[in-house]
């Protein structure tokens, strides 16, 4: 895309994740390296070989009537709202305020304004999904409850969000598994570019219950291991699999002469993005990485910036042994190979991942280590894949901001999809 | 049919006197006890936007629509919320006849009755 006089930038963030509930408690987890994994077990059945979850405290959703759940009184949510939402709905919802109270938009700022767009990134609640069928079914099809759909399906952010909040200038929804919220907020940074929309509420949001994360265990793509050190490694050589999580992350991106108008705080500018897809497989990562080294090539050249520039990356990196390696393989092709040498780290250490939320979490991540001065590091990671050789990959967090970052994610299907983001300056 | 001692899920939430309500209506003992479930979730599916005061008594011949503010998804939930409690199906055709509280009262005591002959 030509360089546009729309530059994206990031006013407002909002948090409902393992490692925190507020931006402060966030920053204190990531600086300090505390993970937010709990333990946990499904279908009470001991005997699962999962053990832990990335989980969201201060929430009680596991019931499937919402008039059965708790949520942080700061947060009222009315029952015209709460009917249609699925537990992670909830996480959503509440991080959304939240990103709009710390961008300093008030509901009544956003809601009927036709320059303010919400895209939304979730898999939908199977669990709500598969109760509400059962009731169905229960019923031989003679009755059910009429939230079921838009309570469950993959969408129901947008549909719930869309309505509570009044958006009027585009609602959209992306579903590319765990790129679905990068894929939300590389689409929201073109529309500002394009002018077409001025603000967007970019919003990921997962749940961390059985019917959502313990199928990833038919996978054999889950670790195993009831030890938090051990069970969340990425691109360490003792890697099992991933830890899975739920929670969401809302970004509020303005446009800068919006931003500057309102006198905005600017946590970072969106400079590029990049996609690819690898092409190769359903669920594994192309062997050498190369799907995923062409969305780096790609979100760099967009922002216009060369890999000797990029100063943190944010690696998608979940655990697994195979899409760490090939993680890993990408940013040797175009980090070391160029004797670039950014540090990396991802912070799924910490968190768990979180699936569809995975990018639009990390992307705020970035935002939150160029405007707080620290680098996230790799928290469990003790003995590096060899893989990894020639990869600056801190075990602690640094002192030190990046002026420029990349955040990495990849999905299902092979999705690449990378953002840049960058200290702004007018 | 649920025995008379089952008390659905969706009416954990709702104070004691309406659960003990259901269970004289889905023994037979009190059909009038129908009335005081019906209102209660009236209230609880209410829209907020609803002009009725939430104290006023609810009478017969109140609209749905026009005196309490219901819309057709605040109808829906309710009607869902009645099939699920009492196990019945409620056809679109019957919810589209039904206009004022009095009527939907009238309605579901004949749909229990209807269900406890064939039962």
């Amino acid at each position: 895309m030509p360089a546009s006089i729309h530059r994206p930038v990031i006013t407002g963030l909002g948090f409902i994740t393992p490692i925190g509930n507020d931006r402060a408690a966030v920053t204190d987890s990531l600086r300090e390296g505390r993970h937010g994994l709990s333990r946990v077990e499904w279908v009470g059945n001991p005997d699962l070989p999962v053990k832990l979850a990335g989980t969201i405290k201060e929430f009680s959703v596991e019931a499937t009537h919402p008039r059965d759940w708790t949520w942080p009184a700061a947060y009222p949510i009315p029952r015209e709202t709460l009917r249609g939402l699925a537990p992670h709905g909830v996480f959503a919802l509440c991080a959304a305020t939240q990103a709009l109270a710390d961008a300093a938009l008030t509901p009544d700022d956003i809601a009927g304004d036709p320059y303010t767009g919400l895209f939304c990134a979730s898999a939908g609640s199977a669990r709500l999904l598969h109760h509400h069928l059962g009731q169905l079914d229960a019923a031989r099809g003679e009755r059910g409850n009429p939230m079921g759909v838009v309570s469950s399906i993959a969408g129901t952010l947008n549909f719930n969000l869309g309505a509570h909040f009044h958006i009027h200038g585009a609602v959209c929804g992306f579903v590319s598994a765990c790129a679905s919220s990068s894929h939300a907020l590389g689409y929201a940074m073109d529309e500002i570019r394009l002018g077409r929309l001025q603000r967007i509420i970019v919003v990921g949001a997962e749940e961390h219950n059985a019917e959502t994360l313990l199928p990833f265990s038919s996978m054999r793509a889950l670790a195993t291991t009831d030890d938090p050190a051990l069970a969340s490694c990425p691109f360490d050589g003792r890697r099992s699999g991933f830890v899975g999580a739920g929670g969401a992350t809302a970004l509020v991106i303005e446009s800068a002469e919006l931003a500057t108008r309102r006198q905005a705080r600017i946590y970072a500018e969106l400079a590029g993005w990049g996609q690819s897809s690898d092409g190769y497989s359903i669920a594994i990562s192309h062997p050498e990485g190369a799907g995923l080294r062409l969305a780096i090539q790609r979100a760099l050249a967009d922002a216009c910036v060369s890999p000797a520039q990029i100063d943190y990356v944010n690696a998608h990196a979940t655990s697994t042994p195979i899409g760490d390696r090939a993680e890993a393989l990408a940013l040797r092709a175009v980090f070391a190979d160029t004797h670039a040498a950014p540090f990396i780290s991802s912070t799924k250490g910490l968190t768990g991942h979180p699936l569809s939320a995975a990018g639009a979490m990390e992307a705020a991540f970035c935002a939150l280590a160029i405007d707080g001065g620290f680098t996230p590091g790799n928290a469990h990671l003790r003995q590096p894949d060899p893989t990894c050789d020639g990869l600056r990959l801190p075990v602690d967090s640094l002192d030190t901001a990046p002026a420029i970052a990349l955040n990495n994610s990849s999905g299902f299907g092979g999705s690449n999809v990378c953002h840049v983001l960058r200290r702004f300056t007018p | 049919m649920p025995s008379p001692s089952d008390t659905p899920d969706a009416l954990a939430r709702f104070p004691r006197e309406v659960r003990d309500a259901f269970a004289l209506v889905r023994s037979d003992q009190a059909p009038a006890a129908l009335r005081l479930i019906i209102e209660a979730a009236l209230r609880d599916y209410l829209p907020s936007a609803s002009p009725f005061s939430k104290n006023a008594p609810i009478l017969d011949e109140h609209r749905l629509i026009e005196d309490l503010g219901f819309d057709s998804l605040a109808i829906a939930e309710t009607v869902f919320f009645f099939e699920d409690i009492f196990q019945v199906r409620i056809d679109n055709q019957d919810i589209l006849a039904l206009h004022t509280v009095g009527e939907l009262h009238a309605y579901v005591a004949r749909r229990l009755r209807e269900q406890n002959k064939t039962a």
